[in-house]
């Protein structure tokens, strides 16, 4: 699961509204793979990140070099579109968790494949 | 380079068309001779089509000797049912492979794309004389030699009661040795001739292919027909950065289609089984896609996202035979719908019963008899033909026929999804609708 993915997802617990985002994660298996660098998407993706949220996730995995907030004119700044492909795309969480901020709910990552089926009872019907 | 056609089943070099023979008022005698004239009338197109096939073989032959492979493939006919997007893409098959008998004449091994050869169509008048005089002297060379051939037929609608296949099959095949000495062989002939009389044509043509384009290399275990996922992916509307949902991706066809043509995507895949998403896995690393695609264990109904986060959503909706769905289809469009950006696009492969399950369930409000007769045939539209019609929503590009401006309210299913467009497509046994919808921004119910 890529940190774009984590900060995309929300949780679906009953009862759970806004403050079942950001997924608190934890990682206990982390792999970095090196992916195509295309400045056009990932410039395209900044409007889109929740900044506290990735900045949440980019501390528990110990990154460095995150960039804290999207700098002027940042189409064009190629070192910060790189350190933000860096971040978004080439960290992988394969093994972890993800928790309900609300509720406390854990939802397993494996193989990095996050798992967010929800029992019966937790379903909003 | 016709392999990188990705909307075609199978592909065939096109001899003749023909109006169909009129089986009821003809005799047998009379209809037999018919047959007969197809080949005796115009033995020039039969040579022709012939040597073009034989230079696209050696052609081919020549490429992948040079990619250092050695399998000969030979080229297959394109189904008329495989779906209206398969239609349009034939009509430009033979054109373009006229030009290509030229441009490799001319210049050696250049690659190829489909845009360079749609361009290069305009020009056709002036080439097709040039590729006339070329194929002559061709066909010149090539009568002398020793060809041995089958001939496959298929024989249906009113000609089909009076023939059987193999009749109208060996009387061609008699035409053609008599007309140009050519050696029938029914176990391993080189050249392989298929026949189709029905109520709609005639036609003959010449297998391009000895796969169907549909096996792609790159996909391992296909679910859904790769050819119908690639013809979702392009009706999608996908661009730089787009967020691309599959909801029920099963193994990942549609999402490996369109990451293999749209690469600047970002695509995630989500399924509840996890045999399913461990295929779709292998599927990807095989590929070499893993880096493109996410994917999730979550269920479609719960989607774990906020509202209005997703720009498209394409989806193979299970039909219920193979799979089970244990979710009303409604449910699931509900919680599409909910995390779908206003103007985000749904494209959606439905079994006939769920389309008409949609149609029925908008649109509560309009009387019921005027809705019956209306929405009970399934609208059929030949592809990329729009015909605009003037409509109330700006956002829709509705492509339907007269008349039906009141039946496209009828028909979305739930307030602020406007249906698009919609074609019929086969999937061999069993036929299909591919829908497209569009997220208006005015709230419904």
């Amino acid at each position: 699961m890529k940190l774009l993915t984590h900060n995309l997802l929300s949780s679906h617990v009953r009862g759970v509204g806004p403050r079942g985002f950001p997924l608190r994660l934890q990682a206990t298996e982390v792999r970095v793979n090196p992916v195509e660098f295309n400045p056009d998407f990932v410039a395209r993706m900044i409007p889109k990140v929740e900044w506290a949220a990735l900045l949440e996730a980019a501390d528990t995995l110990n990154l460095a070099e995150v960039p804290r907030e999207p700098t002027e004119g940042y189409e064009h700044d190629e070192d910060f579109l790189r350190k933000m492909h860096h971040v978004l795309l080439e960290v992988e969480v394969l093994e972890g968790t993800l928790q309900c901020p609300e509720s406390g709910r854990l939802f397993p990552i494996s193989r990095g494949i996050p798992n967010m089926l929800l029992n019966d009872e937790e379903t909003e019907t | 380079m016709l392999k990188k056609l990705k909307s075609a089943e199978r592909l065939f070099l096109l001899i003749k068309k023909l109006l169909p023979f009129t089986a009821a008022s003809l005799s047998k005698g009379k209809i037999l001779n018919e047959v007969q004239q197809l080949v005796h009338n115009d033995p020039r197109s039969w040579l022709d089509a012939v040597s073009i096939w034989r230079n696209l073989l050696k052609l081919d032959v020549n490429r992948e000797e040079f990619s250092q492979r050695d399998a000969n493939p030979l080229k297959r006919k394109m189904r008329e049912n495989e779906g209206v997007i398969a239609k349009k893409l034939k009509t430009e098959e033979m054109q373009k492979i006229e030009e290509n008998h030229k441009e490799y004449q001319l210049e050696e091994q250049t690659e190829d794309t489909l845009e360079q050869r749609e361009s290069t169509m305009r020009r056709d008048k002036l080439e097709k004389e040039e590729i006339q005089k070329e194929v002559e002297k061709a066909a010149g060379a090539h009568s002398q030699e020793d060809l041995t051939f089958r001939v496959s037929c298929r024989c249906s609608g009113a000609i089909g009661k009076v023939f059987t296949a193999q009749e109208v099959g060996r009387i061609i095949g008699i035409a053609l040795m008599k007309q140009f000495g050519w050696k029938a062989d029914l176990r391993n002939p080189n050249l392989e001739i298929y026949v189709h009389l029905n109520d709609i044509y005639t036609v003959a043509g010449i297998p391009l292919f000895r796969v169907p384009l549909a096996s792609r290399t790159y996909i391992k275990t296909a679910g859904l027909r790769s050819t119908i996922a690639w013809a979702m992916a392009s009706l999608a509307e996908i661009k730089v950065g787009t967020f691309v949902l599959d909801p029920m991706c099963g193994l990942g066809t549609i999402l490996l289609e369109a990451a293999k043509e749209w690469p600047d995507g970002y695509y995630v895949g989500a399924d509840v089984s996890d045999s399913q998403l461990l295929g779709a896995w292998d599927n990807l690393k095989a590929a070499g896609l893993n880096d493109k695609i996410e994917l999730l264990k979550v269920s479609v109904i719960e989607l774990p996202l906020p509202s209005e986060s997703v720009d498209i959503i394409i989806s193979d909706i299970p039909f219920g035979k193979k799979f089970k769905i244990g979710k009303d289809i409604k449910t699931i469009l509900q919680e599409m719908e909910r995390v779908l950006h206003v103007g985000g696009t749904i494209v959606l492969l439905l079994s006939e019963d769920h389309h008409r399950l949609l149609k029925d369930c908008g649109g509560s409000h309009m009387p019921l008899d005027s809705k019956g007769s209306h929405t009970s045939e399934p609208r059929i539209k030949k592809c990329l033909i729009p015909e605009e019609k003037p409509d109330t929503s700006e956002r829709v590009t509705s492509s339907y026929e007269g008349g039906n401006q009141e039946c496209s309210d009828k028909m979305s299913p739930f307030g602020s999804l406007v249906p698009v467009e919609y074609y019929k497509v086969s999937l061999g046994k069993t036929n299909a609708l591919i829908c497209k919808y569009k997220k208006s921004s005015t709230s419904g119910l």
